[in-house]
């Protein structure tokens, strides 16, 4: 969800007469006050902070001056100048162009006309200004577009005038929906096909489609060396429309961006002063004239709150000095009342950048992220009366603890099925493109591995037992279920394991609405839990605690059995065979258990099921045959003992 | 007879109930596939939020749409929408533990679904606080990771709380390194998504919090691999030793 953001010490340090602190102190000030950054980059002389911008202040933070004014307002020191403070002077005007747009998608649109622009490479401040940020330089007229809009968050662009048809010298400009199949070929070389949902900027005269309005410029009117005269537009479009349409076209740009994290329309004209001032430094053109649409400008808002509201969001004991410290060190205009009973209030008119202020809760957060999050001391919950209800948990988890008590063991498997009554429109895996209607099948996979792995898991246990306890999605409704699963390893299965289970659970747990299911199979069995009160099973009920030791990874490579049975003399304990067989096997051994003892003629026999395995390999008899070889001498070694 | 074993998901759920329950929590439980309303439009991501995008969520065929759940946070609204219609004022207090669904390419750390922890406190104005929240994580923590266990706030954003911040754990294990963990989300409940439950954020405030359970588990007992998890496999619910305690 969040855009990364290149931020450029040097860049920001234009900001600020003082001398800023590093990349890392900067890092970690704008991450405890304001935004993640995930990592700093040393670039030459210069540090890149990888700023991680989420939505709610994307609409100013997407740009060197929105990091500066947070690294200004977090370490408390003054921007040496602001350009969204700095008004705009009123553009001189033109009637050599004319724009007409479409305002379902246009908030606001300035169009600029310059004559005499040389069109050459950039000179090397602002090069390297956006190398450092990991944009290519492509020459000085769309360098300054970008530099622009990566100071101040305004995305902008600059077209060959010459390339659009006039009207006896007036350009006449329409950004309007694109036409069901209509082309554009980008700067980049690609040719999209627009739908009616997409908005391009057109040559109202001929018709032409010039670029894709607010994703991506045309290379049609592109510019080049021999470009003299520019068309420069500065737009706010709709944010949901741009983001449909990026996502439709699977095109998304820095202008993109920044247009649907909704930057305010105002800035458009802070835009157009600095582009028109930079073309002017680095290419030597002149401004004919601007033309403004501004159908609707929005209305400031404003937001009051008192003290006490912000200390009890925050749980916090703060004075009227410091929520007026916090504000003014975000520069947020406010004016500060006292209300009867002596409190402070404050009415802010956020800037219109700060569209992310709108409620008291936003005036909290402002404040206690600038005085820092570490000042909010942790507090314990003032106390409830009652018990807590977990009943319904408590009665699924008094199934899991009455299966495990009788052998099985719980899995858990995933929810996308190849079948199902509930199909998904954009499944991850093509061959599991529904929802699982039920649990059978997941346990028929797991008991068929189960069994491979089973002499490393289990030993010689003589059975294996599973269940696993979810939620099914079948069309008439979601709801838990059970499944049991059951295999033999040792001799013939019983066919009755399942169907006992089932039995002692509804002896168990009777009256709770546990049905017996129509069919019971030999090796899997579902149960419905969906008219199971759990409640009422949960009631009362303390689910058994465990403790879990650290994780012991499994080895990828396949396993291997070994027997070895030895007769050992009278009084010889179970402990110092294994103990022998241990010493002598090595790091191979990954299991042993005893399947076999019995006592004849003042002899005992001890019969151990070795597992060999390892984490590195696949074993093979040549592994393993001197490994028993040495177990089978360790034990013949020992007075009066020997391998059978 | 022999025990069978529990997945450690359980376990840890066990844990989690047994810890906030001691601190007044209960446990609510909501359906895994829901609707629009319950899943983005009452938690304040309203249809244009870049979260409902395909990329991040998963629709049905049907229609309407349906999404497997992409946050546990759809059981906040029906919780409280619930107890208002029973008449039963705050305060509230639940964690909700449950399955949800993403839409990204898995990896060793991410997985396509996942268990979530919701939790939910909800009281008069004033009561539930910021503070409260890290002192409730911070109680959680200690008891679940050890009594060195420290939390910290990092501000964050997500479209149902406001503050809302991110939540480090610093976490100390014998022959570990001690870091900070990023753990969980929480913050404030947005005054909307209350009054989209039909609590009247005039009289009344709450926090929340929700975060991933695998990976309490992943730190805690150090398992490599997120998926894991939902495998179905039973050599990795035998990786662990269970005692009782």
């Amino acid at each position: 969800m969040a855009t990364s953001f290149k931020t450029s010490r040097t860049w920001l340090q234009k900001y600020f007469s003082e001398e800023l602190p590093s990349g890392e102190v900067l890092a970690d000030t704008l991450t405890f006050h304001v935004v993640e950054v995930d990592g700093v980059e040393n670039k030459g002389d210069d540090q890149i902070l990888d700023t991680q911008i989420l939505p709610d202040r994307a609409g100013y933070l997407l740009s060197h001056r929105g990091i500066a004014s947070e690294v200004a307002a977090a370490l408390n020191i003054p921007m040496s100048s602001d350009p969204l403070r700095t008004p705009v002077p009123e553009f001189p005007t033109t009637d050599k162009l004319t724009v007409d747009v479409d305002t379902s998608y246009v908030l606001r649109h300035l169009g600029a006309i310059m004559r005499g622009v040389r069109v050459g490479p950039s000179p090397e401040w602002l090069k390297s200004a956006l190398e450092s940020v990991g944009q290519r330089s492509i020459n000085n007229i769309v360098d300054a577009t970008n530099y622009v809009m990566l100071n101040i968050g305004q995305p902008m662009h600059a077209f060959d005038l010459a390339k659009i048809s006039n009207d006896a010298g007036t350009t006449r400009i329409t950004i309007r929906r694109a036409a069901a199949g209509e082309a554009v070929t980008v700067l980049t070389g690609e040719t999209y096909t627009l739908t009616v949902d997409m908005f391009v900027i057109a040559d109202a005269l001929s018709g032409q489609a010039l670029d894709i309005a607010g994703l991506k410029g045309g290379a049609a009117s592109g510019i080049t060396e021999a470009t003299t005269d520019l068309f420069v537009s500065v737009g706010t479009y709709d944010g949901t429309t741009i983001r449909k349409m990026s996502q439709a076209l699977k095109l998304w740009t820095d202008a993109s961006q920044r247009y649907q994290n909704k930057i305010s329309p105002e800035l458009g004209a802070y835009g157009m002063r600095d582009i028109l001032s930079l073309i002017k430094d680095v290419a030597g053109a002149d401004v004919e004239g601007v033309v403004d649409v501004y159908p609707t400008p929005p209305m400031p808002i404003s937001v009051s709150v008192s003290l006490s509201r912000v200390n009890g969001i925050l749980g916090t004991s703060y004075v009227s000095d410091d929520m007026t410290n916090a504000l003014n060190r975000l520069s947020l205009p406010f004016e500060a009342s006292t209300i009867s009973s002596g409190e402070l209030v404050v009415t802010i008119t956020p800037p219109f950048e700060r569209g992310d202020i709108r409620i008291p809760e936003d005036v909290a957060d402002e404040v206690g992220r600038i005085l820092g999050y570490e000042n909010v001391l942790p507090l314990e919950l003032p106390a409830v009366a009652g018990t807590p209800d977990q009943r319904a948990y408590c009665g699924i988890e008094r199934i899991k603890d009455f299966l495990v008590s009788r052998g099985f063991t719980e899995i858990s498997t995933q929810s996308f099925a190849p079948e199902g009554e509930i199909l998904l429109a954009n499944p991850l895996q093509a061959d599991r493109p529904a929802l699982r209607a039920g649990l059978r099948e997941n346990m028929q996979d797991a008991l068929a591995r189960a069994v491979q792995q089973a002499p490393l898991v289990l030993g010689p246990d003589s059975m294996l037992k599973l269940f696993e306890l979810g939620t099914v999605f079948p069309a008439s409704g979601e709801h838990l279920s059970l499944v049991l699963g059951y295999k033999g390893l040792i001799g013939k299965e019983s066919k009755t394991v399942l169907e006992e289970v089932v039995d002692a659970l509804l002896e168990a747990f009777p009256a709770c609405g546990l049905a017996r299911p129509e069919t019971i199979d030999t090796n899997v069995c579902e149960l419905s839990l969906k008219d199971v009160n759990l409640e009422s099973l949960g009631e009362g009920y303390l689910p058994a605690k465990l403790a879990l030791s650290e994780y012991h990874p499994f080895s990828i490579y396949p396993f291997a059995l070994r027997d070895v049975a030895v007769w050992t003399p009278e009084g010889t304990e179970e402990s110092e065979v294994s103990l022998a067989i241990a010493g002598a096997a090595g790091d191979l051994l990954a299991r042993m258990d005893r399947f076999d003892r019995f006592e004849k003629d003042g002899r005992i026999s001890y019969a151990f099921r070795l597992v060999f395995q390892s984490s590195e390999r696949t074993l093979s008899d040549a592994d393993i045959d001197p490994v028993m070889q040495a177990v089978t001498d360790a034990l013949n070694a020992k007075e009066d003992w020997e391998v059978r | 007879m022999t025990q069978g074993r529990l997945h450690p998901l359980s376990v840890a759920i066990r844990d989690i109930a047994d810890i906030f329950g001691r601190m007044g929590f209960g446990i609510a439980m909501g359906p895994e596939l829901e609707d629009e309303w319950y899943n983005f439009t009452a938690l304040n991501m309203l249809p244009d939020h870049p979260a409902r995008d395909m990329q991040d969520t998963f629709w049905t065929k049907e229609q309407p749409a349906r999404v497997p759940r992409t946050q546990t946070s759809n059981v906040q609204i029906r919780y409280m929408e619930e107890q208002i219609k029973k008449g039963i004022a705050p305060p509230y207090r639940i964690v909700v533990p449950g399955k949800v669904f993403r839409n990204e390419a898995t990896d060793m750390t991410h997985e396509a679904q996942f268990f979530q922890c919701e939790g939910l406190a909800v009281g008069p104005i004033g009561t539930i606080t910021l503070a409260h929240l890290k002192g409730t994580i911070e109680a959680f923590c200690k008891e679940y990771f050890g009594e060195n266990a420290r939390v910290r706030f990092r501000p964050s954003y997500f479209p149902f709380v406001e503050p809302g911040v991110e939540v480090d754990v610093w976490f100390e294990a014998p022959g570990k390194e001690s870091r900070w963990l990023e753990v969980m989300g929480a913050g404030m409940v947005h005054p909307q998504v209350l009054k989209n439950a039909g609590v009247d954020p005039e009289q009344y405030q709450g926090f929340a919090f929700g975060g991933g359970l695998e990976r309490l588990v992943m730190v805690k007992y150090n398992v490599p691999d997120v998926r894991l998890f939902y495998s179905g496999d039973t050599r990795f619910v035998y990786g662990f030793d269970e005692t009782p305690k």
